[in-house]
């Protein structure tokens, strides 16, 4: 399968005060198109840092990001802008939704922000039918429950047909029960639509819908049971849901 | 769709929203009533002056073209010499005071040869002084006060009584005989300036210049110049009183939405990180700040010049002889200055919300 996302040896060091915080050090792997990939690991591992690299938020300290062939560690602020616009998803832990906008709005400000106009999309229209929120459209955030929300946010993340779709936490403001639909939504997109999906996280039963599971400890992958990687001592796939 | 994030962030804080509009039409209004009350003074007293009826005026050397502000130095009988010319068919000497109490007005003391010039007062009610401390005042002078003919009146210390009251726009709001002007005042009688009719307005120039020869030395303006002449760039400290008035239009207008735009972006942290973060450019957040603060300055030229022109008629309403001249260039100059205040205002706040980090941003509480 075609390699969509590598990181070679990447690395991320912040400094607070006189100190310097060492929170990726040397993390590579590959990320395949169609994967829907888990990457966990308890708090300050590295998970976030990592999610923000990935999603040309931010820019590592040493080591290649390769999307699609193209190392975004070297691009300025204007090209990581376009590759978040045009190849990465976002949804996020606490949704972050517009507050003063419709979910109908909410999703059209991601696809002006990428150059589509208003009108019929067929691919929407078929993620909005998947999600169950086509009738929530004429709704502001706070009319919606968290669940909602979170389904508004995932059709805005993948607005703009990304070529990955990155969720941090995605499930960590959600109840048991919505966390479940939302994680059977995101299964059902990688499955139809074979939408690569990354999901961080620090809950165990979220492993169970993905693919793929990345461990991470202290900065670095401890396991990754890659089902390409021959080497991999875990190449089976997590998924048994 | 930006259009949309636009309406309903305004939306989202009406308070705020009502409050920076507020200011942009206080910055409106105080542009155009302050400077339509200074152009409606100056063209109403030139439109005024020129209802007198004549086309040259004689002024002392090196008198102003505010006319109040001549002084009555020139002999009577000067006006007997400029109508012996061929092309003058009348010479009206004025004797003009200023009166500061209850307002600035001109009083023009007049003698019969007044009449000759004007063609006669257009009358309202009652007649022409016929005794010492008798006026005659325009309409408007007397709807101001309100004064109506047999009334008693105070100026310049005298109690003086209103015999006539006369349409306005015959150079002057009060009128009393040149005598009794100089007995009030105590100066003799002598003209701040003359009014010349000419028999033929196409020969204007030709007699100016014959009173030019006649009268060296003495200020002689053609009346259809005045309304000319009295601009800002004319009359000494107009211009810098207008250029004041517009700077602190214009400061106003910088701070408040300098204020409201980077309280906005503060509050709207997380929100410009959503942005980031979906892949918005630093110009389309940029874009988005300028957008937003132009529709606030529309918003606020829009009510600023309705209450501009609101303002203008409660004021001659209640003071018919204040003139506001709300004019489409100073409307238009207005406007421009309000957008040119957001843009300056927005400036800092919009770059700073564009150069904020997108993880930065999307952690902030």
């Amino acid at each position: 399968m075609k390699t969509l996302l590598e990181t070679i040896d990447l690395r991320k060091t912040y400094q607070v005060g006189k100190i310097n915080v060492e929170a990726l050090r040397g993390v590579s792997l590959k990320v395949r198109e169609g994967e829907l990939t888990a990457i966990m690991g308890p708090s300050g591992c590295g998970k976030s840092s990592l999610m923000h690299i990935l999603g040309a938020m931010t820019k590592p300290s040493a080591g290649k990001v390769l999307i699609e062939g193209k190392d975004i560690a070297r691009m300025n602020d204007a090209e990581l802008t376009g590759i978040r616009r045009d190849r990465i998803g976002f949804v996020f832990q606490k949704f972050n939704l517009l507050p003063t906008l419709t979910a109908r709005a909410n999703i059209e400000v991601a696809r002006h922000i990428h150059g589509l106009t208003n009108g019929h999309d067929s691919h929407l229209a078929e993620v909005l039918q998947l999600l169950m929120i086509e009738d929530k459209m004429g709704r502001r955030p706070s009319e919606l429950s968290g669940g909602e929300q979170q389904r508004v946010a995932i059709a805005r993340a993948l607005a703009s047909k990304p070529a990955i779709l990155l969720a941090d936490e995605p499930t960590g403001s959600l109840d048991s029960r919505n966390s479940e639909i939302v994680l059977n939504m995101f299964r059902e997109l990688n499955r139809r639509f074979r939408q690569t999906i990354i999901l961080v996280t620090h809950n165990p039963e979220l492993v169970t819908y993905t693919d793929r599971l990345i461990e991470m400890r202290d900065g670095v992958v401890v396991s990754d049971n890659d089902p390409w990687d021959v080497d991999s001592e875990l190449a089976q796939p997590a998924r048994s849901v | 769709m930006k259009k949309q994030m636009i309406i309903a962030g305004l939306k989202a804080r009406p308070v705020r929203s009502i409050v920076t509009i507020m200011a942009v039409s206080l910055e409106v209004i105080l542009i155009l009533v302050i400077i339509g009350l200074t152009n409606g003074i100056t063209k109403e007293t030139a439109r005024r002056t020129e209802g007198v009826g004549a086309e040259i005026m004689v002024q002392p050397s090196g008198a102003s073209a505010i006319i109040a502000l001549a002084e009555n130095s020139m002999p009577l009988a000067i006006g007997d010499k400029i109508k012996e010319l061929a092309g003058v068919k009348a010479v009206a000497p004025v004797m003009i005071k200023l009166n500061i109490e209850g307002g600035i007005e001109n009083i023009f003391g007049i003698d019969s040869h007044f009449t000759e010039v004007t063609g006669g007062f257009q009358w309202h009610d009652g007649n022409l002084f016929k005794s010492p401390d008798e006026i005659v005042v325009d309409d408007l002078w007397a709807a101001s006060k309100p004064a109506k003919v047999g009334d008693t009146v105070e100026l310049l210390n005298h109690k003086l009584k209103v015999v006539g009251i006369v349409e306005h726009g015959q150079g002057a709001r009060i009128f009393m005989s040149m005598d009794e002007m100089s007995n009030l005042t105590g100066q003799m009688a002598r003209a701040g300036t003359f009014f010349v009719k000419v028999n033929d307005p196409a020969q204007t120039k030709v007699v100016k210049a014959e009173i030019e020869q006649l009268l060296p030395g003495y200020t002689l303006r053609d009346v259809k110049d005045l309304e000319t002449l009295l601009t800002s760039s004319n009359i000494p400290g107009l211009g810098i009183f207008i250029n004041a008035v517009v700077s602190v239009a214009l400061i106003i207008g910088v701070l408040v939405i300098f204020l409201s735009m980077y309280t906005t972006i503060t509050e709207r942290t997380r929100e410009i990180g959503i942005l980031r973060a979906l892949g918005a450019s630093k110009g389309f957040i940029v874009g988005l700040i300028f957008l937003e603060t132009t529709a606030v300055c529309i918003l606020g030229v829009i009510f600023g010049t309705g209450a501009s022109f609101l303002i203008q008629r409660v004021l001659q309403a209640e003071f018919p002889t204040m003139m506001i001249e709300i004019t489409r260039d100073w409307m238009l100059w207005a406007a421009i200055f309000a957008i040119i205040s957001g843009i300056i205002g927005s400036f800092y706040p919009s770059i700073k919300a564009a150069s904020q980090d997108p993880v930065e941003a999307l952690a902030y509480e």
